[in-house]
């Protein structure tokens, strides 16, 4: 096969144009993950040109543009060398401070023992059963709408922790409920404000969150932690961004159980659904990935189909259609539609 | 046409020319682990050949992935595939760390037999003599007189487990060790059920036992391996196996709340990919207890790098007559097997690989676990066209013509 454009035409101009204060919401299932596709954002936004010959800093048109990826399920070795297939050289953009890599999977819960304050597994045990969601009243969450944009360099315990290269900061979630959720949210936005020190008037800020999901599906209810509670953490970061891309997983038995037709719906698939779908309505686009319905095919990966969210604004420039997308084994991605090839 | 090799054909009748291509990407310092000819990335096998040949063309599973296993029903083909993987472990000098079970699991790992290169160019050595004997456009029409004379036909095929072959066969296996294994040290072993594993390093197993304790009882397992897989010197490989997570016998009743076992899971991902070159694990799961439907297991999923399904046939006596062998030369397949997620090829958007989305029968047998495509039977009423083409003598015009 011929060698691919890094950005598929069909897809570029869903991927590089995020108008400001949009989210885009990549959906994404177990046989259909979406890292290609945030690598095509990462590319989009971050190669001087489309061809990703490394250029110099002078853009033909227009805005610079500067992502902080937040990955709660992959590492920053599998972004550096995933990303490095499409010419994208992160280790080389961090340092020029126009990618920001948060760690949201080596430390999340359990910290190294290094360091280790017992703070590692919050009292699961002791956490009573209760058929209703913990959930704080929504007063308590006040405090967070007017939160000024740059806590930069929170007090002591994070900023001395940088020993790997390329990891602005790693997550820790300690506690429970949105306290620690709060800490977490002023991490990110440090990590956010510190890449705006760095941008010129018009440079736009992207904030990649890969998976936020899983947050919801390691605390829950029992830690005080639902669907309402996820959906502002993620609004808090929105606002320190330009646009926000969003990936989640929607498997069907994490939407549909919810509905609960036979089944009892545990609260793991109802706060998820809640949330995805609250998610889709604020959205500007939904990116959906799924696998084929007539099963897998050697020449097809999945399908992508793209519509409109809730939250488009009026005047409806967004095109929706479906195409179906083939990722060789060098990691170049075909997007065409049914019948082409 | 790329001069890559594609996989090998995960059909018994490897031929030998396969064989010899896999093994020759021996050169590494590390025994047990090799290139994989997809990307390069080191792999290390899973004791088990057809699985390893199952994993989206790197001929063994990548370092640093996890590989999670369920299984339908009570019965325990999914355990035998983690032993073979303990057991390859120790073969190949790794550190093994075993969660939740006691130490007689560690004593009941497969016995060695030699290298699965060995034991597969045996196979299809004699296989091939058969073959010689008869043109190969002839090949089909032999077959059917087997369906007719079927308790022939059966006995015949070297695969056949017929009690008789195993008697015959047990007394010479174990010295039957391949010379050609010594040279090279081979990448995949195989293993006997009905045997013992006798290893110097047999020893080297580590049990971690589930403790009860206030907190996630996964808290002070994953402290344990954190400090073993950190203080251990930096070219040793470990394995970690996690027989029948979340069973109810062993595992206290909190821990299979979600927060407990995704934290445990996430963290152990995370674990991983901290020293990824240097560990892999393998997770069974009882899927009887917790269905794929439900929103925690699904979550267990899209945690692990690998998912494979084992969903076996409700056992029956007859089942040469009745389920999915295509001939009654093969061996009737004890159930099937689904590929949900490769690693490596899922994370990076996935798709592209010829095995995935292929319906897998798996067979059982003492010596090999078997993965190959699931073929349907030829429909059970259909027994005239058979008799007509056996009793008839002359085969039809259309059978010979191609």
């Amino acid at each position: 096969m011929p060698s691919q454009p890094p950005l598929p035409p069909l897809l570029a101009p869903y991927v590089s144009s995020l108008p400001d204060a949009s989210l885009t919401l990549v959906s994404s299932i177990l046989g259909a993950t979406s890292n290609w596709l945030v690598l095509r954002f990462l590319h989009a936004a971050l190669s001087s040109q489309p061809t990703s010959t490394f250029g110099a800093d002078d853009l033909p048109n227009g805005t610079k543009k500067k992502v902080v990826l937040v990955s709660f399920l992959r590492s920053y070795e599998f972004w550096k060398t995933e990303a490095k297939r499409l010419g994208l050289d992160l280790a080389r953009l961090t340092e020029r401070h126009e990618f920001a890599f948060v760690d949201g999977l080596s430390e999340l819960f359990y910290a190294p023992q290094a360091t280790a304050a017992p703070t590692s597994s919050p009292g699961l045990g002791s956490s009573p059963r209760t058929t209703l969601p913990l959930r704080s009243p929504p007063g308590a969450v006040l405090g967070r709408a007017p939160q000024p944009a740059a806590p930069t360099g929170p007090p002591g315990n994070t900023a001395p922790k940088q020993a790997e290269p390329g990891i602005a900061k790693k997550l820790h979630f300690s506690g429970r409920g949105l306290a620690s959720l709060d800490a977490m949210e002023k991490d990110v936005a440090s990590v956010m404000e510190q890449q705006k020190t760095h941008m010129e008037e018009g440079d736009e800020l992207i904030l990649i969150l890969d998976q936020p999901d899983l947050l919801l599906a390691t605390t829950g209810p029992s830690m005080g932690i639902g669907a309402t509670e996820m959906a502002e953490w993620i609004t808090g970061l929105q606002q320190h961004a330009h646009a926000t891309v969003l990936t989640l997983a929607t498997d069907a038995p994490l939407i549909h159980n919810s509905s609960g037709l036979g089944q009892l719906a545990t609260p793991i698939e109802t706060e998820h659904a809640a949330l995805a779908i609250g998610l889709a309505h604020r959205a500007r686009s939904v990116m959906q990935l799924r696998t084929l319905e007539t099963g897998a095919a050697k020449d097809v990966s999945g399908v992508l189909r793209i519509s409109r969210g809730g939250g488009l604004s009026t005047e409806n420039n967004l095109e929706e259609r479906e195409a179906l997308y083939f990722i060789q084994r060098d990691g170049g991605v075909t997007v065409f539609g049914r019948g082409e090839s | 046409m790329s001069f890559r090799k594609r996989n090998i054909g995960l059909s018994p009748g490897v031929d030998r020319n396969a064989v010899s291509n896999t093994a020759q990407p021996a050169p590494e310092s590390t025994p047990g682990i090799r290139p994989s000819p997809d990307d390069g990335r080191p792999t290390t096998s899973t004791g088990t050949r057809s699985l390893d040949n199952l994993l989206a063309g790197h001929a063994g599973l990548p370092m640093g992935k996890l590989l999670f296993i369920e299984e339908n029903g009570t019965t325990d083909f999914a355990g035998a595939l983690l032993r073979y993987y303990a057991a390859e472990g120790v073969i190949q000098d790794q550190k093994i760390h075993v969660v939740g079970v006691p130490e007689q699991w560690g004593r009941t790992l497969p016995g060695l037999i030699g290298s699965a290169e060995s034991l597969d160019e045996k196979r299809s050595d004699r296989r091939k003599d058969d073959r010689m004997k008869i043109a190969w456009r002839y090949e089909r029409l032999g077959e059917f007189g087997a369906v007719a004379g079927s308790r022939d036909g059966e006995s015949r095929e070297p695969q056949a487990l017929s009690f008789n072959m195993l008697m015959k066969i047990a007394p010479s296996t174990p010295g039957e060790q391949d010379p050609n294994a010594k040279e090279a040290p081979a990448f995949c072993h195989a293993f006997d059920l009905t045997k013992r594993l006798t290893h110097p390093s047999i020893t080297n197993m580590s049990f971690i036992p589930l403790l009860p304790s206030k907190e996630s009882p996964f808290a002070a397992i994953l402290k344990r391996l954190q400090t073993a897989i950190a203080s251990s010197n930096a070219s040793t490989v470990h394995r970690i196996v996690i027989p029948s997570l979340l069973n109810p016998t062993m595992y206290p009743p909190e821990s299979s709340q979600p927060e407990v076992v995704l934290q445990f899971l996430h963290a152990l991902k995370a674990l991983m990919s901290a020293h990824a070159n240097r560990v892999t694990a393998m997770i069974t799961f009882p899927l009887s207890l917790f269905p794929r439907s439900s929103g925690l297991v699904r979550w267990i999923e899209l945690l692990s790098d690998g998912v494979i399904e084992l969903c076996p046939f409700p056992h029956s006596a007859d089942a040469t007559a009745t389920s999915g062998a295509a001939t009654s030369q093969e061996e009737p397949p004890q159930g099937m097997l689904k590929t949900h997620r490769l690693p490596v090829l899922h994370e990076r958007g996935g798709g592209s690989d010829q095995n995935v989305g292929q319906d897998w029968a798996f067979i059982l047998s003492r010596r090999r676990f078997e993965i190959k495509p699931f073929s349907l039977p030829p429909a059970e009423g259909d027994t005239e066209a058979q008799d007509t083409a056996a009793a008839g003598g002359m085969p039809k015009k259309s059978d010979l013509e191609f």
